[in-house]
């Protein structure tokens, strides 16, 4: 445990520090050693997080001061900024004309749930997940307090909460933001963390499986997060809704940093967290080592005749996966939809930025409404080929060898898998296209934006082709070939224009080539191309597939 | 059992692994109902043979037929009449174990639900419990319970009881004297000397990926010398004159020494006459068989390598 030190102890020197060690006899001892011993487990990942969730201030900030460069146009911003769709996903916008304000809209809350995923991740990883490993076992047979090592977790996990809000102030403060305002914003999102960590550190008592545990952690993240989102929208004016109150993230919002900088729901959110840690602290000596309160789920003693089919099977391991997808695709539709008329309407149609960005269409709105479309169709790729992927990592971990071994077609379970992908994808694109027609207030026809994203399905499919090509040829390389071609297709299409591509390259990639309409006209030609591109790399590679080795590892 | 083929036929097979050769010239036979030992070390190429068997890799050279057919050409229709046991067996974590049975049993054709019911119960297994919490023992239970509720002519086993305790051992050795007595032909890959003693009539013994033993259990144990320890009143250096006594090792009034199994009645009555008080023979061991083949210098007798039991 001890960081860098060169010399190796004699066994005198180890048993004069045992009996040190054991000369505390409380439930607390050795809970420094403890939280050095977690800090040198994670500091990296620690590290990472403050850095990466505090650098998003200064980028924000630098983006923000640029798009509302004088106080006209942020006084302009403030008159539109309090939409329903903007109050449900960030948080009831006030102060929208200043940029502390409009430094809050676009940032505080994506660092403050970020950062309750991170105190979720991180409780579960040094407790429950070692509990469930067999590790906390071995450290319990040592001279250490009962309560010693989950405290040691809970107090380096509150350490990230309250680094990463000191940097988001400092940096905050570095660019001249008001002082008190710094101070809040970088306290709110600290409090949400410490909150967070009182839940989380309960969730790690309830059950057993660090999977389990993290599962109820996201789960209470994504209540809360509803829960004021519903409350958000129900505010008069920027006026908090009292209904508000019912959710941590609520109450750390109700700070409004930049705003009137509330500084006692901090006191409210300090005190959930400390008091979830000690009930959790009580549930732990109450319970055997392993055990969770909840008891473990169990399941159906034989399976039901679809799922011994290999579509069937395929379909049973990937619904949950297939179940977010289909709700994250109909959630950014319905807010794309919802944000198009303001944003085009924002948007300079001089500014050579944003000209690059959303193309020279027909109008603004047609550029943002085309610019969605291709969201759109970048998520329904990035589901494609994790779903495909699915199929490497059957026969990574020899599970595709048992079912092989069977009366199973090499060609029956590919398919199966392929079947997904296809049909999953084209899913998403005609659901993610409806919807943001239909939340779009009359913008553009649902059936119109839903054609226009299922035009993208030739651009995905082509991704699976090459995908298949690299599991029948490099299967080992499957995974990082597929997200490779996928990030340089991204990149050309979104960015191609920024980075002066020529637009004979960019439209030599899956996602360029299809006409993004409504900016741009119809015509079959790159669709046809694809598809024909598809169906050979896709052949190729199931044909390999049948003829070469299963390789497990 | 479709026809009088060998329920396994396998000479000169060979695979490489790129510039590695896995095996260079196998050979295996498996009569139809016979149950089959297959032993060898880590890496000598026991999976590899099965894994070719399974139509799961591609043979580099030599032939192999299973059922009749050929593993490669046919793997679908033959997997309907074969169920697999490999030694690491991988469930999806968040199934059930009774899930993970049904999708596996169903796949290898036919399923008994009586058959399974009982097996669940022999092997004591709970099917309602997500396989993320089994052990490696009830991961392999699952795979057991699903090849042996087939109605499968042919199980081939890959260390099918690593995992298992001792207990559990001996149901998985009636269950396969159980499907022999079926009938079913059984290729059992192994390193318990004492479960192929127990349960193989045939064994081929491989060592880097080449058949060096094979034959019944019987003939090659008549291949070995015999082990004996024996005490007597009077001077054992005597014994050293008795033809078929070979190896002879003395301490104190004590005599250790191996014999050819056909000298062994000359032998015996020559020991006679030097009244002996105690007498050990231990028979020649599969075990002492299989070191014979994998100690460094093949050509040092078996009792210098302490084969002795």
């Amino acid at each position: 445990m001890s960081t860098g030190t060169a010399r190796r102890r004699t066994p005198a020197e180890h048993a004069q520090r045992h009996a040190a060690a054991a000369r505390g006899t409380g439930t607390l001892t050795g809970v420094g050693t403890a939280a050095l011993f977690i800090l040198r487990r994670n500091w990296l990942r620690l590290a990472i997080w403050a850095l990466v969730l505090a650098s998003m201030i200064p980028v924000v900030y630098d983006s923000q001061q640029q798009a509302f460069p004088t106080q006209a146009a942020r006084d302009a911003y403030a008159q539109v900024a309090n939409t329903p769709a903007v109050a449900a996903m960030t948080g009831l916008p006030y102060a929208a004309g200043s940029l502390g304000g409009i430094l809050v809209i676009k940032i505080w809350m994506t660092l403050a749930v970020a950062l309750a995923f991170a105190v979720v991740f991180l409780v579960t990883r040094n407790g429950r997940a070692d509990e469930e490993a067999g590790r906390t076992e071995l450290l319990r047979s040592t001279a250490l307090g009962r309560h010693a090592y989950p405290s040691a977790n809970y107090l380096v996990s509150a350490a990230l909460c309250l680094a990463t809000g000191l940097l988001i102030s400092l940096l905050c403060l570095s660019v001249e933001l008001p002082a008190t305002g710094s101070w809040v914003m970088g306290a709110s999102i600290a409090g949400t963390g410490l909150a967070f960590i009182g839940l989380a550190a309960i969730c790690g008592q309830l059950a057993s499986t660090s999977r389990g545990a993290n599962s109820l952690g996201v789960a209470l993240i994504g209540l809360f997060y509803f829960i004021r989102a519903a409350a958000d929208l129900q505010a008069e004016g920027v006026n908090p809704s009292a209904a508000s109150w019912f959710s941590p993230i609520g109450w750390a919002q109700n700070m409004r940093a930049f705003g009137e900088d509330n500084w006692w729901p901090l006191l409210a959110l300090a005190s959930l967290g400390l008091a979830g840690c000690l009930l959790a602290l009580r549930l732990e000596s109450t319970r055997d080592l392993r055990a969770g309160l909840l008891p473990e789920r169990r399941g159906p003693a034989a399976a039901g005749s679809f799922t011994t089919t290999a579509l069937g099977l395929a379909l049973r391991l990937q619904r949950s996966s297939l179940i977010g997808w289909f709700l994250g695709a109909a959630v950014s539709g319905l807010f794309f939809g919802s944000v198009a008329q303001a944003m085009s309407s924002l948007l300079d149609p001089e500014n050579p930025f944003a000209r690059n960005f959303v193309g020279t269409g027909h109008s603004m709105l047609d550029g943002v409404l085309g610019i969605f479309v291709l969201f759109n169709a970048l998520l329904a790729g990035a589901f494609a080929i994790q779903c495909l992927g699915a199929a490497r990592s059957e026969e990574e971990s020899g599970r595709l060898e048992q079912q092989l071994a069977g009366s199973l077609a090499r060609g029956t379970w590919l398919g199966a898998h392929l079947l997904i992908a296809v049909l999953g994808s084209g899913v998403i694109l005609l659901l993610g296209g409806y919807l943001t027609g239909a939340a779009s207030q009359g913008s553009a026809a649902p059936a119109l934006l839903a054609g226009a994203c299922l035009a993208f399905w030739p651009a995905v499919l082509s991704l699976l082709g090459l995908q298949l090509l690299a599991f029948g040829y490099v299967p080992r390389f499957t995974t990082a070939i597929a997200w490779a071609a996928y990030g340089i297709s991204v990149m050309a299409a979104m960015f191609g224009g920024l980075f002066s591509l020529s637009e004979d390259v960019i439209r030599a990639t899956p996602f360029g080539a299809i006409p993004r309409m409504p900016a741009e006209d119809f015509s079959w030609a790159p669709l046809a191309v694809l598809l024909l591109i598809s169906l050979v790399l896709g052949a190729a590679g199931m044909g390999r597939f049948n003829r070469r080795d299963v390789l497990a590892n | 059992m479709a026809s009088n083929a060998p329920a396994i036929e396998v000479s000169g097979l060979a695979k490489n692994f790129g510039r590695t050769a896995a095996l260079s010239g196998l050979d295996l036979r498996v009569e139809t109902g016979q149950v089959a030992g297959f032993l060898g070390p880590n890496g000598s190429g026991k999976s590899t043979t099965i894994r070719i068997l399974l139509g799961l890799l591609k043979a580099d050279g030599g032939t192999a037929r299973m059922l009749g057919a050929d593993p490669w050409q046919d793997a679908v229709a033959l997997h309907r009449r074969v169920a697999y046991v490999p030694g690491e067996v991988n469930l999806w974590p968040n199934l059930t174990g009774g899930q993970a049975i049904s999708i596996l049993s169903k796949l290898h054709g036919e399923v008994d639900e009586r058959r399974r019911a009982e097996l669940l119960d022999l092997f004591d297994l709970d099917p309602t419990k997500k396989a993320r919490s089994y052990s490696k023992g009830n991961r392999q239970k699952v795979a057991l319970v699903a090849a042996l509720s087939s109605r499968a002519e042919l199980l081939l086993l890959d260390e099918p009881t690593s995992g298992l305790d001792p207990l559990m051992e001996q149901v998985f050795t009636s269950c396969i004297r159980e499907a022999a007595a079926q009938g079913r032909s059984v290729l059992l890959s192994s390193h318990i000397f004492a479960e192929v003693e127990k349960l193989c009539e045939t064994v081929t013994i491989i060592r880097d990926g080449r058949t060096v033993e094979s034959g019944r259990l019987a003939e090659l144990r008549h291949l070995q010398r015999t082990q004996v320890t024996v005490e007597v009143a009077g001077n054992p250096a005597e014994l050293a004159g008795v033809p078929g006594i070979e190896e002879l090792q003395l301490s104190g009034a004590t005599a250790s020494f191996s014999v050819d199994p056909d000298l062994l009645p000359g032998v015996l009555a020559a020991l006679a006459a030097h009244s002996p008080r105690n007498l050990v023979s231990a028979p020649p061991s599969l075990e002492d068989l299989f070191l014979r083949h994998y100690s460094e210098d093949p050509a040092l007798p078996v009792s210098a390598r302490g084969g002795e039991r």
